[in-house]
């Protein structure tokens, strides 16, 4: 189903905002980790997921965003992803540890300040 | 000898008694005044003379009171005097005359007898007298003294009597002629030559107002002629009387005066009369006022008939005309539009028939409709008056034809004939020309109608699901019905949206607007609320969005009704937003009920307004049905009355989603269909069972209601949100698994079954491929989340396939998660 995950795309100050809700699986994960790269142009810094409105996610949607981290930082941008602890999202970033190949938050607002300090 | 009672006046007889008695005094005293002897004593004649004129005088002064019997003693008395006279005056030849006159008298005014008894008396007296005079009298010269006055006067008397009664004849046979003409209820008039009048009967003196006795005598033309035309009637008559015709009648309209002045017209029959030597003019004339009256009140009757019925034909010729302009605005098919023209055409110029050719692309024409004997006549006339562009006639064939235009262009031709061949007119050319013009607006505009009515069905349609989604653990149906008449595509519309987390969104919305611009407005909403839907918004917000568009967006002032559900099976609950759309309606254990409450105002009534959702329960078991206002709006019902019978009719309703929406439109719209659209759409939460077992297509789609089912499932099962979102996780991995051992083979399938024991969940996943330990692009993640978020994981690959077995028990934190 096409529409089983919507993207919403939003710019803030260079960084590409991606919200997406509804439900994230095999089905549209390849899609949607697509509409997502093709939103980050060259000049942007980097890009936020936004989780805290998707109700569902496995281990699909886990591998976009692997793989969208190892895309974003071939090109020397950075991926932030957005789920707020205690969320069904959040509980398999954790078990998957995804902590380790890109930052988690809270909300939007510390994902974009992530991106938003230049890196030591 | 006869009675004539009544023949004379008594005053006639006192007056002649008088003029008798003057007579015999005065012959008397003459006598005395010639020479005779001294014999005569004059003394006593004088006396008897002066009597006789006292009686006289007496009699004529009382002759209006006198009675018979004052006669008789008169009579008596007058013998008494001639006889003491002739006593006195000695023999004389005076009074045998005397007694003559007498005699006379009484057998001509008396009846016989009476007149007899006065000669008995008579007889005696002179007798008397003649005895003292002459005792030597011979019998002979006696009886003739007596007998000869009284023979005289009987003689005398009778003669004249004879001729009285004539004459009374002659007056009662006029009289009776007079009362005769007198009772006619017309005018007669006889004239003499000289035109003076005659007679002149009663309807004469009420007619003209001119007396019997004032009219005869007068001259006709000064009394009742008009002076202008007296000298024309005079002409006219004395012609008739001099022509050499016994029996010359004519009959001549004429102008009449009144005595008052006034004028009135009269017919007058005048007849030549021949009577007694003379000839004369007689007429009948009779006062036309009221026949002309009459006639001229029937006339104008016939008038006003002949003028009404001229009106009533331009009426329904003008009715005819309108009848081809409604059909040109009515929105209807083409078709029907012809068919209603040709009958139409047919009244407007009282043709027999009519036919419509229409022509194609490429200006060749075929029949489009036409009326009973119409068909292929005149085809070739037809192309004729095509390419002429002009109304033409063709008498031979009684045809009349004119070229139907649209934008300059010749779309066709209307064509008209008589059957039997009767001959056309310019005026009816005319007509046709005036019909031709209309019926070929008609026609531009049906064609123009019927290709926006295409397009707007279509779009319609297109807007309309074509294809419910599966939803585990949900039945959905839904029925469009559009209205019965041809004319209006509906602005009605349902949707069934899955959201995520297992919810499903139900819409019915009706737009007031109809065609083209309605179906288009309800396909902007339509997409509009899937988006905010799928967004996970409020449904609150969702609607509120949704009017915004409306208000912003619609042409003109847009209206639409609508309801959004949002079903949340694991929940088992319902929220839902009212924008002034009928309620829905809850089945809940065979009771229906309506979802009141919160309603709000139709979308693009207000710029900002809130819709606030409503949560109810909606348990398994329970049924949900939503509808547009076609369904409960009945002309002249209150919608109240609706919805009661809604109600009613669903509790009696078979209890599964196809029999149900069947039952409502069965019993609920009319057999010819509804005024209005009607759209149905019902869910059915189905009640959760124990264990289950469901085989999906072995395809990425069917993951999502697979998680809709779990979750549905364990939500009844008793696990809390937390463990609903990881074992349906889990479930999901093992799910996609088996998906993938699938491979690309079309039509392959799995299988999902769940039972429990207790807090024991235990769900299995089998599937009719072979196991790979590890899907190669996720590093073996699945199977890590499996591990992670169940208890036990098994893996059994055998010959039929692999079957992996998830296990946890509920109520306890987190499965393996470390």
């Amino acid at each position: 189903m096409s529409d089983l995950t919507q993207v919403q795309i939003e710019q803030r100050d260079n960084v590409v905002v991606a919200r997406l809700t509804g439900e994230l699986d095999i089905s549209v994960a390849e899609s949607t980790g697509r509409k997502i790269a093709d939103a980050v142009s060259s000049s942007a810094r980097g890009v936020v997921v936004d989780m805290s409105g998707l109700e569902f996610m496995d281990s699909s949607g886990v591998s976009m965003l692997f793989a969208l981290a190892r895309q974003v930082g071939s090109h020397r941008q950075q991926l932030v992803v957005v789920a707020p602890t205690g969320k069904p999202v959040s509980r398999v970033l954790e078990i998957v540890e995804f902590g380790r190949a890109a930052p988690v938050r809270e909300d939007v607002e510390a994902a974009v300040t992530v991106i938003a300090t230049p890196q030591a | 000898m006869r009675d004539l009672p009544g023949l004379f006046e008594v005053r006639v007889k006192a007056r002649s008694i008088a003029y008798l008695f003057a007579a015999g005094a005065s012959l008397g005293l003459l006598t005395l005044a010639f020479p005779h002897t001294d014999e005569i004593r004059d003394a006593p004649l004088i006396v008897l003379a002066g009597i006789a004129y006292a009686i006289a005088a007496a009699v004529w002064a009382l002759a209006d009171r006198i009675r018979d019997w004052h006669l008789h003693v008169a009579l008596a008395a007058g013998t008494v005097i001639i006889s003491l006279a002739n006593y006195y005056a000695g023999p004389s030849t005076l009074y045998p005359i005397l007694y003559t006159w007498t005699a006379l008298y009484g057998f001509y005014f008396f009846p016989i007898r009476e007149a007899l008894a006065q000669m008995v008396f008579l007889a005696v007296a002179y007798a008397v007298v003649l005895a003292i005079q002459d005792a030597d009298m011979v019998v002979v010269d006696w009886l003739l003294a007596v007998g000869t006055p009284a023979v005289a006067g009987l003689l005398i008397a009778r003669l004249l009597a004879g001729i009285q009664h004539h004459a009374l004849e002659l007056r009662q046979s006029e009289e009776r002629t007079r009362l005769v003409l007198d009772t006619a209820p017309d005018a007669f008039i006889t004239l003499d030559r000289d035109g003076c009048i005659t007679t002149w009967n009663a309807a004469a003196a009420r007619m003209f107002g001119w007396r019997r006795d004032e009219a005869v005598g007068q001259k006709m033309r000064e009394l009742i002629m008009p002076p202008e035309h007296a000298d024309r009637h005079d002409e006219r008559r004395q012609a008739l009387v001099d022509r050499d015709d016994p029996l010359a009648t004519e009959t001549y309209e004429v102008e009449l005066v009144r005595r008052d002045g006034r004028r009135f017209p009269g017919e007058a029959t005048v007849s030549r009369v021949e009577a007694g030597g003379e000839v004369f003019a007689a007429g009948f004339i009779t006062d036309t006022t009221e026949r002309l009256r009459r006639q001229a009140e029937r006339e104008a009757l016939l008038r006003e008939q002949a003028a009404r019925a001229e009106a009533e034909r331009v009426a329904e010729m003008v009715g005819g005309m309108q009848a081809l302009v409604d059909a040109a605005l009515a929105h209807r098919t083409l078709e029907g539009i012809l068919r209603d023209l040709v009958t139409q055409v047919r009244g407007v110029v009282a043709a027999d028939t009519a036919t419509i050719y229409l022509a194609d692309e490429g200006g060749r024409l075929s029949v489009g409709a036409s009326s009973p004997g119409g068909g292929e006549v005149g085809h070739e006339f037809a192309i004729w008056v095509a390419e002429s562009r002009e109304a033409m006639l063709a008498q031979a064939d009684a045809l009349i034809g004119v070229p139907l235009l649209a934008e300059d262009e010749v779309i066709g031709v209307l064509m008209a004939g008589a059957e039997p061949p009767r001959e056309f007119e310019g005026e009816d050319l005319t007509l046709l020309r005036l019909a031709g013009e209309r019926v070929g607006l008609a026609i531009a505009h049906a064609r123009v109608y019927e290709r926006e009515h295409r397009i707007a069905e279509t779009l319609q349609r297109s807007l309309l699901p074509d294809r419910l989604p599966d939803l585990p653990g949900l039945e959905v149906a839904a029925r469009y019905l559009p209205a019965a008449s041809e004319a209006e595509v509906g602005g009605d519309w349902y949707d069934v949206i899955p959201i995520a987390g297992g919810a499903v969104g139900l819409v019915m919305g009706d737009v007031a607007g109809k065609g083209l611009a309605g179906a288009s407005m309800v396909g902007r909403l339509r997409s509009a609320l899937r988006a905010y839907a799928l967004e996970g918004h409020d449904g609150g917000r969702v609607v509120e969005r949704l009017n915004r568009l409306l208000w912003t967006e619609a042409e003109e002032s847009q209206m639409a009704t609508m309801l959004y559900l949002i079903v949340d099976p694991a929940a088992s609950t319902v929220r839902w937003v009212n924008a002034g759309h009928p309620p829905p309606l809850v089945m809940s254990r065979g009771e229906p009920r309506f979802l009141e409450g919160q309603g709000s105002v139709p979308l693009g009534v207000l710029p900002f307004p809130t819709y606030e959702e409503v949560i109810a329960r909606l348990d398994p078991g329970d049924a949900l049905l939503l509808y547009t206002d076609g369904l409960v709006e009945r002309p002249g019902e209150s919608l109240d009355r609706g919805l009661e019978l809604l109600a009613a009719t669903v509790r009696d309703a078979p209890n599964d989603p196809q029999g149900l929406l069947d039952h409502l439109l069965a019993t609920l719209v009319p057999a010819g269909g509804a005024a209005d659209d009607v759209a149905l759409l019902t869910l059915f939460n189905l009640p959760v069972p124990e264990e289950f077992s469901a085989e999906f297509p072995a395809e990425p789609e069917s993951l999502a209601p697979i998680r809709s089912m779990l979750r549905r499932w364990l939500a009844h099962a008793g696990a809390d949100d937390i463990e609903i979102a990881e074992i349906t996780t889990a479930c999901g991995e093992a799910a996609t698994n088996a998906i993938e051992h699938a491979g690309t083979s079309n039509g392959a399938r799995f299988e999902v079954s769940g039972q429990r024991e207790g807090s024991l969940i235990e769900i299995a996943v089998h599937d009719r491929g072979s196991w790979r330990s590890e899907r190669e692009d996720d590093h073996g993640r699945g199977l890590e989340l499996m591990r992670t978020l169940m208890d036990t994981v098994a893996v059994q690959p055998g010959e039929q396939g692999t079957t992996v077995s998830l296990r946890r028990r509920l109520g306890q934190p987190g499965g393996n998660a470390s």
